[in-house]
């Protein structure tokens, strides 16, 4: 018998211990960020990771039961959400994302990233099997997913309405939907691409991607973000410069330095053996994640814990191909290191949920192909 | 149960059993969890596709070339270049900021005519500014519409009356400078720097590296000269230059003890703030680089090799003075010495016979040795980029060949090799590299034995012996007892040796007692003019330089004139009768 109470080592370690260390690292860089203070960044980083973890760990007490109920409610209280800050926009004059809830500035979207996902695995859990090869599998989803990216693209904000497409996708492709659906979505992207480029864009918007596709012809206009983040992340060579020595951070050359441009930020610091160990965290957190979902004995549960590891994925790819030069700019966090109280509301209910799965692994273990 | 209901809808009817649906169902439900799993596996190869891309991306961008030069606050105040200065700290080179005037036709951003006004009106006003403006090439520029500087430098009054003629297309960009203070005093030390912003010709190309090193870059370079000794040395020579009307002159002052150069001039010089062809054509460093026979200079050298080698053992010993034969050449000398001469006497009346018959004593290989020791076979050691290779005879030394190294012909070396010979030979002995770099006290580098002590202390008295009663008369500075030898040899030109053309060169060391300073001045093919009484030789034009030079200097180097003391020469009167009177 172990000393270690049974309890404390049940939890899911091989995940918590990479996301505290992640989350450790974050708070310092974010530290440098300011200037060597703990204000205004690090502190409330450390101090919503505390409050939100306690959230996960009340998810984690959740039933199955209880979150199959709780899935479409869930879904249509956020959707809500997103049309009275459409009205508040509307009433208040331009656009807005964010209600206030006082502590911090809540995005409905960011919500609806996991909820989306949610209501998604209840409905394929409900779906008959036989089904999912049928246009009954596709429409009710489809319409699941176009909702809230209507009202988000209205906001008008196109990389969160493309993350809930992603992560729609996601579980539709996990779902087992026949792969000829999305090679052919594919395709008809493919065309539709260029169309949309020219015609459904913001100006702002068309201009991101040409410069994503040859920053250097801009540098100091609208290629600047990157041309900063590159420069930012190459300065930092092996090593980096030190912790606190980041000229391009401190002296405002990189935007955002404390939240889309964090990775460049730490990059400079730390170096590319920085940028090896956050990316090698985030794989062992995925990793785990995904071992989860297969682990997991019906469908609601894995589509559920797959579902989470691609949201959590599609934050932490597009951000990091952004900052690398390799995705236009658009305003996506990188988990647990951005400074900012949505995107972290997000990751730790993706981790509280994805820790209730383990749970439920735990507890009722693979029994065949039964319910 | 309902679902199974409606896969039996859909399933197609082969049995209406009951067992049969359920078997199918179960093969369904089987497919479809070996679907989902691939699903899975399908998104973590995509998860791993792209940590693989990450990682690739962030190892390009870390291990390439973006890494950009460390600036910190700190360094963008640093000046962007080091300053040079003296060793007392007196500035020789600095930066400071300049404004250029640039013709930018994109100024006004609106794709039509570059200018408000027409090219020759604006380039009538900035005619009225610069004077000395081509005002028909300025306006073919204007007109051109091509951006390119149209002056280099504009003093900040003038760019304000630029300003006023209101065209925005004239920018006036700030630019830095390289700027000497002292004009062209010891430009050819310094060096300058090029458009390219790296140092060319002296020290500037010597301490690019480290004049650029942003770490290193905020502490001005110390050099060793002084830069009053400098002007001193360089007013001298400009003036015994002009006098006698002499093409060139070098002219160097160096610290026996320590190597370091204290003052170092070639004339004509350049001016590093204005590079011009003329100034290029002057680039050329005639004390490091250009290789002379210094003539009679070398007979100390000589004599000091034959006494520290033991072959001259008594200072009394006469040789003969008449021209002899050496391997089919006649030795003799400019005029008529009587029929014998002691080694002193030789010295002071610099008879070539003489020396001569030293070196035959001596044997050629003993004195190749000594000029070995002193360096006369390697280019001089200095951080000068420019450094001549002596002509030095290769191989085993013939007896003729001895012979006329003795007294300084069919061997060429720079002035600085001189300098640095003379340096061993009155210092005790110990010949030390040249150095343009600080020297701390203590810290000179422990050189070479090439001399005795006691060797050396025959030559102070030996060379004071000359400036005393020898051809170095005029050198000799009242209280400063400078001992020194005169050397006028005929530059080798087309068909032999010029009567006409001579190098005439002055090597001395003061204080006697104490030597200090090593001093060289060289004049380049000097006239018989009113002010040398119509002589060529070094006596009459070089002597005189080092006899100006040297008070000027001396109390500065903290050398005080003292007429009380001397190095003791007593023991030699007895033999010297020049001496005796």
């Amino acid at each position: 018998m172990s000393i270690v109470p049974p309890a404390v080592a049940r939890q899911p370690w091989q995940m918590l211990i990479p996301l505290f260390v992640l989350i450790a690292f974050g708070a310092a860089v974010l530290f440098s960020a300011a200037g060597g203070n703990m204000q205004p960044f690090a502190q409330s980083h450390l101090i919503r990771f505390a409050v939100f973890f306690v959230m996960a760990i009340i998810i984690t007490m959740f039933t199955r039961a209880a979150m199959k109920f709780l899935a479409y409610p869930v879904y249509i209280v956020i959707l809500l959400l997103l049309v009275a800050v459409e009205a508040i926009g509307f009433v208040g004059g331009g656009s807005q994302r964010w209600l206030n809830l006082g502590f911090m500035q809540l995005q409905p979207s960011e919500l609806m990233k996991p909820a989306i996902v949610l209501a998604l695995a209840k409905f394929y859990d409900t779906l008959p099997i036989g089904m999912v090869g049928t246009w009954r599998a596709l429409v009710p989803a489809g319409a699941i997913i176009a909702m809230p990216m209507a009202l988000v693209l209205l906001q008008p904000d196109l990389g969160t309405s493309l993350a809930l497409a992603f992560g729609g996708a996601a579980v539709m492709f996990l779902a087992g939907l026949p792969m000829r659906w999305f090679v052919m979505a594919g395709a008809a992207g493919a065309v539709a691409a260029p169309l949309a480029f020219f015609f459904g864009l913001q100006d702002y918007q068309r201009r991101r991607v040409t410069t994503f596709l040859d920053p250097e012809s801009d540098p100091l206009g609208s290629g600047y973000h990157i041309t900063q983040s590159k420069i930012a992340i190459g300065s930092g060579g092996l090593s980096g410069k030190g912790f606190n020595e980041g000229s391009q951070s401190h002296l405002n050359y990189l935007p955002e330095p404390h939240t889309d441009f964090v990775f460049a930020t730490m990059a400079e610091e730390w170096g590319l053996l920085g940028g090896l160990v956050v990316i090698v965290i985030f794989a062992l957190i995925l990793r785990w994640g995904l071992s989860v979902a297969l682990k997991s004995n019906d469908r609601f549960a894995r589509l559920l814990a797959a579902g989470m590891v691609v949201t959590i994925f599609f934050y932490v790819a597009v951000n990091l191909m952004m900052v690398m030069g390799l995705a236009p700019v658009v305003g996506i966090p990188l988990p647990f290191m951005s400074h900012g109280g949505s995107s972290m509301l997000t990751n730790m209910i993706c981790i509280g949920i994805l820790m209730q799965v383990s749970k439920w692994n735990r507890e009722a273990p693979r029994s065949g192909l039964t319910h | 149960m309902n679902v199974a209901a409606l896969m039996a809808q859909d399933a197609p009817a082969v049995s209406p059993a009951i067992p049969s649906e359920r078997v199918q169902l179960v093969t369904i439900r089987y497919r479809a969890v070996a679907t989902a799993r691939m699903r899975i596996v399908w998104v973590a190869l995509g998860l791993a596709f792209f940590a693989l891309l990450a990682l690739v991306r962030i190892g390009t961008l870390g291990l390439s070339d973006h890494k950009t030069q460390a600036a910190s606050l700190h360094q963008a105040l640093l000046p962007t270049r080091g300053d040079i200065t003296d060793r007392n700290g007196a500035p020789l080179a600095r930066v400071f900021p300049a404004y250029a005037l640039w013709y930018n036709p994109e100024a006004l951003g609106d794709g039509g005519e570059p200018l408000v006004k027409s090219p020759e009106e604006v380039a009538a006003g900035l005619k009225r500014i610069f004077p000395d403006l081509d005002e028909a090439k300025t306006r073919a520029q204007l007109a051109s519409g091509k951006s390119g500087y149209l002056r280099r430098r504009v003093l900040p009054e003038e760019a304000n009356r630029v300003q006023e003629l209101g065209e925005l297309a004239l920018e006036m960009p700030q630019e830095t400078d390289r700027h000497y203070p002292q004009g062209s005093m010891a430009a050819h030390i310094l060096g300058y720097v090029a458009a390219d912003g790296h140092g060319r010709v002296g020290m500037e190309q010597v301490l690019d590296e480290r004049l650029l090193d942003p770490s290193k870059r905020g502490e001005p370079v110390a050099l060793s000269i002084d830069m009053r000794v400098q002007g001193a040395l360089e007013d001298e020579l400009q003036r015994g230059m002009k006098l006698v009307d002499a093409t060139g002159g070098a002219g160097i002052v160096l610290d026996v003890d320590t190597g370091e150069v204290l003052a170092l001039a070639s004339l004509p010089e350049f001016d590093p703030n204005k590079i011009d062809a003329a100034g290029e054509a002057n680039m050329f460093n005639r004390v490091t680089n250009q290789v002379y026979e210094l003539g009679s200079t070398f007979k100390p050298l000589t004599v000091a090799a034959a006494i520290d080698s033991g072959s001259i053992t008594s200072l009394s010993r006469r040789y003969s003075a008449t021209p002899y034969r050496v391997q089919g050449h006649t030795v003799k000398d400019s005029h008529p010495m009587g029929a014998s001469l002691n080694a002193p006497q030789m010295l002071i009346h610099s008879s070539n016979v003489v020396t001569g018959h030293i070196v035959d004593e001596m044997g050629a290989a003993t004195l190749r040795n000594y000029m070995v020791q002193l360096g006369m076979n390697e280019r001089p050691y200095i951080e000068l980029p420019a450094r001549g290779f002596p002509i030095w005879p290769s191989g085993d030394w013939q007896r003729i060949r001895a012979v006329t190294v003795g007294y300084g012909h069919g061997i060429a070396v720079t002035p600085l090799h001189l300098a640095s010979a003379y340096a061993a030979m009155v210092n005790g002995g110990i010949w030390r590299p040249a150095t343009l770099h600080m020297v701390k006290p203590g810290e000179a580098p422990r050189g070479r034995r090439v001399f005795k002590e006691s060797t050396s202390s025959r030559m102070r008295q030996l060379l004071r012996l000359i400036s005393k009663y020898g051809t170095g008369r005029s050198a000799d500075a009242t209280g400063y007892r400078v001992g020194g030898k005169t050397g006028s040899a005929e530059k080798p030109g087309a068909g032999g040796y010029q009567r006409s053309n001579l190098v005439s060169t002055f090597a001395a060391a003061f204080p006697m007692d104490r030597p200090r300073y090593v001093v060289v001045a060289m004049l380049d093919e000097p006239r018989g003019t009113v002010a040398s009484s119509y002589q060529r030789t070094a006596a009459w034009n070089a002597a005189p330089i080092v006899g100006r030079l040297v008070p000027r200097v001396g109390p500065m180097l903290g050398v005080r004139p003292d007429e009380h003391r001397d190095v003791d020469i007593s023991d030699l009167r007895a033999i010297v009768p020049e001496a005796s009177e």
